[in-house]
C-alpha cells in the first residue's frame, strides 16, 4: 500500500480538510502523518510528500527541510506552499514593518522577515493549485495519474452563455448581489478571469454566481510566461466583451486581495517571477 | 525547575502545551499557538467588498463562519438589511459548517481517544488492532466520513464551495437553491441522519467507558459561559452576545458593538493567541456554552439527546469532556434543521437587496461551531483602514489552562509524571476544539 504524509506549514488547513473529502483514498492508501488527523509527531519515510502552507517561521523552515528527506516524491499543494498565498498581502511594505514589531514573542517560533514558497528552498516535484484545490485533484495526485484530462480554463469548466450583444460599460462591484443564473459573469460586468485561469476545479465559483478570482493560477498558456502576459490577456478579453475602459479593469485587477490570487504564480510580493513548468502543474 | 513540552495533533492548527512542575508542584501550565499569518495587518487598504472571499482563508475549517461574518460586518456598515431568502441560504451554510465541523470534532479528532488508536485512519501500524478491530475502525471512518461529507454537500449547496464559499454576498445571496438540487440535499441528509444518531450512541457509550475508566471527565469547576444564540432555541446566524454567569442564574445580554465593555483580551508572551475574560472569570465559549442554557433544540432527535444529556449531567454542567457529547446534540440537531429549511422553498423571492457602500464601521456577528465570532472593519474611501477578528477559541483560552492544569496536578506528584499525562493533555485541549488558525489569524 502507498505511504503518504501531509506536511502542514503557516496555513489555514484548507487543503487537508479538502484532501479528507476526496475519501476514496481511505482504503487504498496509508496516510503515515497528517497532525490535523493522526497523533504522529515526526514525518516517517514516505512514497510521497504533500506540503501545505507557506514557509513563515523557522519551524516551518526546519519541518519542511527534514520532511523532504524522508520522501520518494514532493508535492506542493495549494496557493500557500506554491507561492506564499494570503500570507504575502503582509510583506507589502507599509504592513510588513509594523506586523513583525508586534508579532514578536518570546517562546514560540519567530517568523522569518517574510513569508515563502516551498520552493524557495526545497526541490518540489509537483504542484497542486487550488485555494484549496478540489478533492478530485488531490486523487489524481495521489494515484500519479498524470494524463491531462482536464479543462485547460475555469471558463471551460464554467458552462454560462456568452453574449455577443450585451456589452457593459463598467464594472460592478465586487458584491453587488443579483446575479443572472445562465449569462456569462463578463457579460454582466462582473471582473471574472476564468478565461484565463487553470481549470479542472469544475468552476464552483462562477457556477454559484461568483466571478473566479484565479486561485488555480495561470493555464498552461501563460504558467511559464511573466504575469504581465497573462494581465494582457485578461484585459484583451475585457476589450473583446465589454465596453469597459482600460484602466478600470486594470485597477480592479490590481487592486490587492485580487492581486493576491491573480499573482499567485509569479510571487507577486517579490521582483523576480519564479516559473513553474507546466508539466509539474496539475 | 522541569519543563513539559507537549506537541499536539488531531486538532485544528499549530499549537503545544508547557508545563512547569518543581518538586512535584505545578507551576503553569501554558497553551501556546504556534502560528501567525497577521491577517488584522494583512487586509489593511484592501477594498472592504473582497473580505467575504479574502477573511474565510483565515482557517479552511472555519471558512463559512468567516464569510457569513464578513458579509454581515459589512451590511452593519452600509446599514442593510437582506431578505428573508438570503437569511434562510445563510442558516443552512452556518448548519454546514456546524455538521461538517461537529462531525470532524467527534469522530475524526477524539474518537481515537477513546478507541486508543492514533487515528481513524491509523490501519496496520497501531500495535493495539486485530484484523476484526481493524476492519471496524475503517467501517467507523468510512460512516463518519459520509456524515461529515454531508456537512460539506451542504456548504457547497448553500455556498458554491465548501471551502471558501462565494454565494453570500452583501445584500443577499447570489441565488437560491433549485427544487431539484435541495431536494437531492434533503435527501443525503435523511440518509445521514440514522447513521449520525448511530455514530454518536457508540460515541457516547465508549466516552462512558473512558469516564470510568479514567476516574474524571476532567475540570468540572464552573465558568462562564459565552454563546451568540440568545433566545431559548439555538440559532447559529448570530444575534447577541449572550453570557451566563459561573453561578448559573444571572446573564448578561449585549449586541456584539459593545464587546469590549464586557470581554477583557489580554497578549501573552508565550502564545501567538491572547486571551479573553469576563470580569475577571474564566469563559468557556463552544457546544458546552450553548447546551448549558438550550432548554428545547426545536428538533425531535435533538431534544431527545439534550434530554438525556441534561438528566445524566444536570444544567449547566461543567466537566469538560462533556464538550463533546454536547457536540453530538448539536451535529444531530444541524441535520434535522437543514432538512426543515430544505423543505421549505428556496427559490423563491429576490436572493437579495440593491445597496449602497458606505463608509463607517461595521460588526459582524455569528455563533459558529467554536462559539461567537466576530469581525469588525472600520471602512474609510471603501477600504479597510482596521480590522478586527475576535475569535471564540481565543475566549477558550484561560479554560483551556485551566483545565490542563487540573489534568497535570492529577497526574504528576513528588514521585514522578504518570505518563497517562500526555494523553490527558490531548483529551483536554481537543475537548475544547481550539481552532488554531483561527486563534491567531
Amino acid at each position: 500500500m502507498k505511504n503518504f504524509a501531509v506536511l502542514q506549514l503557516s496555513g489555514c488547513a484548507g487543503c487537508e480538510v479538502s484532501l479528507l473529502n476526496a475519501d476514496a483514498w481511505v482504503d487504498q492508501y496509508n496516510l503515515a502523518y497528517m497532525p490535523l488527523v493522526t497523533s504522529v509527531h515526526d514525518v516517517p519515510e514516505v512514497d510521497l510528500l504533500l506540503v501545505s502552507g507557506g514557509v513563515r517561521t523557522d519551524e516551518d523552515l526546519y519541518k519542511l527541510r527534514h520532511a523532504v528527506q524522508r520522501a520518494g516524491e514532493v508535492v506542493a499543494v495549494g496557493t500557500c506552499a506554491i507561492s506564499g498565498g494570503v500570507a504575502n498581502l503582509g510583506d507589502r511594505d507599509e504592513v510588513r514593518e509594523l506586523f513583525i514589531a508586534q508579532a514578536r514573542r518570546r517562546h514560540v517560533p519567530h517568523l522569518l522577515p517574510k513569508s515563502h514558497p516551498i520552493d524557495a528552498f526545497v526541490e518540489v516535484d509537483r504542484y497542486l493549485p487550488g485555494c484549496p484545490p478540489m478533492s478530485h485533484l488531490f486523487m489524481m495526485v495521489l494515484t500519479g495519474e498524470t494524463e491531462k484530462t482536464l479543462a485547460r480554463t475555469v471558463c471551460q469548466d464554467c458552462g454560462r452563455k456568452k453574449l455577443r450583444d450585451v456589452r457593459p460599460e463598467h464594472l460592478v462591484g465586487f458584491q453587488t448581489g443579483k446575479v443572472d443564473p445562465d449569462i456569462c459573469l463578463i457579460n454582466q460586468g462582473y471582473l471574472c478571469i476564468g478565461s484565463s485561469t487553470r481549470g479542472g476545479c469544475g468552476a464552483p465559483c462562477t457556477r454559484a454566481g461568483h466571478p473566479c478570482v484565479g486561485c488555480r493560477g495561470p493555464s498552461d498558456a501563460f504558467i511559464e510566461k511573466e504575469s504581465a502576459v497573462w494581465m494582457k490577456s485578461i484585459a484583451r478579453v475585457f476589450k473583446g466583451m465589454t465596453d469597459i475602459p482600460e484602466e478600470e479593469i486594470q485597477t480592479g485587477l490590481r487592486s490587492p486581495q485580487l492581486a493576491l490570487f491573480l499573482f499567485q504564480f509569479s510571487d507577486y510580493a517579490d521582483d523576480k517571477a519564479t516559473i513553474r513548468p507546466k508539466e509539474k502543474v496539475l | 525547575m522541569t519543563r513539559l513540552l507537549f506537541p499536539l495533533s488531531r486538532i485544528e492548527g499549530h499549537a503545544q502545551v508547557a508545563i512547569e512542575v518543581q518538586e512535584g508542584e505545578v507551576l503553569s501550565a501554558q497553551f501556546q499557538a504556534t502560528e501567525l499569518r497577521g491577517f488584522e495587518y494583512l487586509v489593511q487598504d484592501a477594498p472592504a467588498d473582497q473580505m467575504p472571499v479574502v477573511t474565510p482563508r483565515i482557517c479552511g475549517v472555519c471558512s463559512t463562519a468567516h464569510h457569513v461574518a464578513a458579509v454581515k460586518a459589512l451590511e452593519d456598515a452600509y446599514e442593510i438589511t437582506p431578505p428573508p431568502l438570503a437569511l434562510k441560504i445563510r442558516e443552512l451554510l452556518m448548519l454546514g459548517q456546524l455538521l461538517q465541523n461537529q462531525a470532524t470534532s467527534l469522530f475524526i479528532f477524539t474518537m481515537p481517544d477513546r478507541l486508543g488508536v492514533s487515528s481513524i485512519f491509523q490501519l496496520a501500524s497501531d500495535a493495539v488492532t486485530t484484523d476484526k478491530s481493524e476492519r471496524q475502525l475503517t467501517e467507523v471512518a468510512t460512516r463518519a466520513l459520509q456524515v461529515r461529507q454531508a456537512g460539506t454537500h451542504l456548504i457547497s449547496t448553500a455556498g458554491g464551495q465548501f471551502i471558501h464559499p462565494v454565494k453570500a454576498v452583501v445584500g443577499g445571496v447570489t441565488g437560491g437553491i433549485p427544487a431539484q438540487q435541495a431536494a437531492e440535499m434533503r435527501a443525503e441528509l435523511e440518509a445521514a441522519l440514522p447513521i449520525a444518531c448511530e455514530l454518536f450512541d457508540y460515541y457516547w457509550e465508549i466516552s462512558i467507558a473512558m469516564g470510568e475508566r479514567l476516574g474524571t471527565w476532567g475540570d468540572d469547576a464552573p465558568a462562564c459561559y459565552l454563546s451568540a444564540i440568545a433566545g431559548r432555541q439555538p440559532n447559529f446566524y448570530g444575534n447577541q452576545m449572550y453570557v451566563l454567569s459561573s453561578s448559573g442564574d444571572a446573564c448578561s445580554m449585549f449586541p456584539a458593538r459593545d464587546f469590549r465593555k464586557y470581554l477583557t483580551y489580554e497578549a501573552t508572551e508565550y502564545s501567538y493567541a491572547g486571551h479573553t475574560s469576563f470580569q475577571g472569570e474564566v469563559i468557556r465559549a463552544n457546544s458546552l456554552a450553548r447546551i448549558n442554557v438550550l432548554h428545547d433544540m426545536g428538533t425531535p432527535a435533538a431534544n431527545r439527546y439534550l434530554k438525556r444529556f441534561t438528566e445524566a449531567f444536570g444544567q449547566p454542567a461543567h466537566a469538560i469532556l462533556l464538550f463533546d457529547l454536547a457536540r453530538g446534540i448539536e451535529l444531530v440537531y444541524a441535520i434535522e434543521r437543514a432538512i426543515e429549511i430544505l423543505s421549505e422553498p428556496l427559490d423563491e423571492g429576490d436572493p437579495a437587496v440593491p445597496h449602497t457602500p458606505q463608509d463607517g464601521e461595521g460588526f459582524g456577528l455569528v455563533e459558529a461551531p467554536r462559539g461567537p465570532l466576530i469581525h469588525h472593519y472600520t471602512i474609510e474611501d471603501g477600504k479597510i483602514a482596521h480590522a478586527e477578528f475576535i475569535i471564540p477559541t481565543v475566549h477558550n483560552m484561560l479554560a483551556i489552562e485551566r483545565a490542563l492544569r487540573v489534568a497535570a496536578e492529577r497526574y504528576i506528584d513528588a514521585e514522578r509524571v504518570n505518563m497517562e499525562l500526555e494523553r490527558a493533555v490531548g483529551r483536554v485541549v481537543r475537548a475544547f476544539d481550539p481552532c488554531i488558525a483561527c486563534a491567531t489569524h
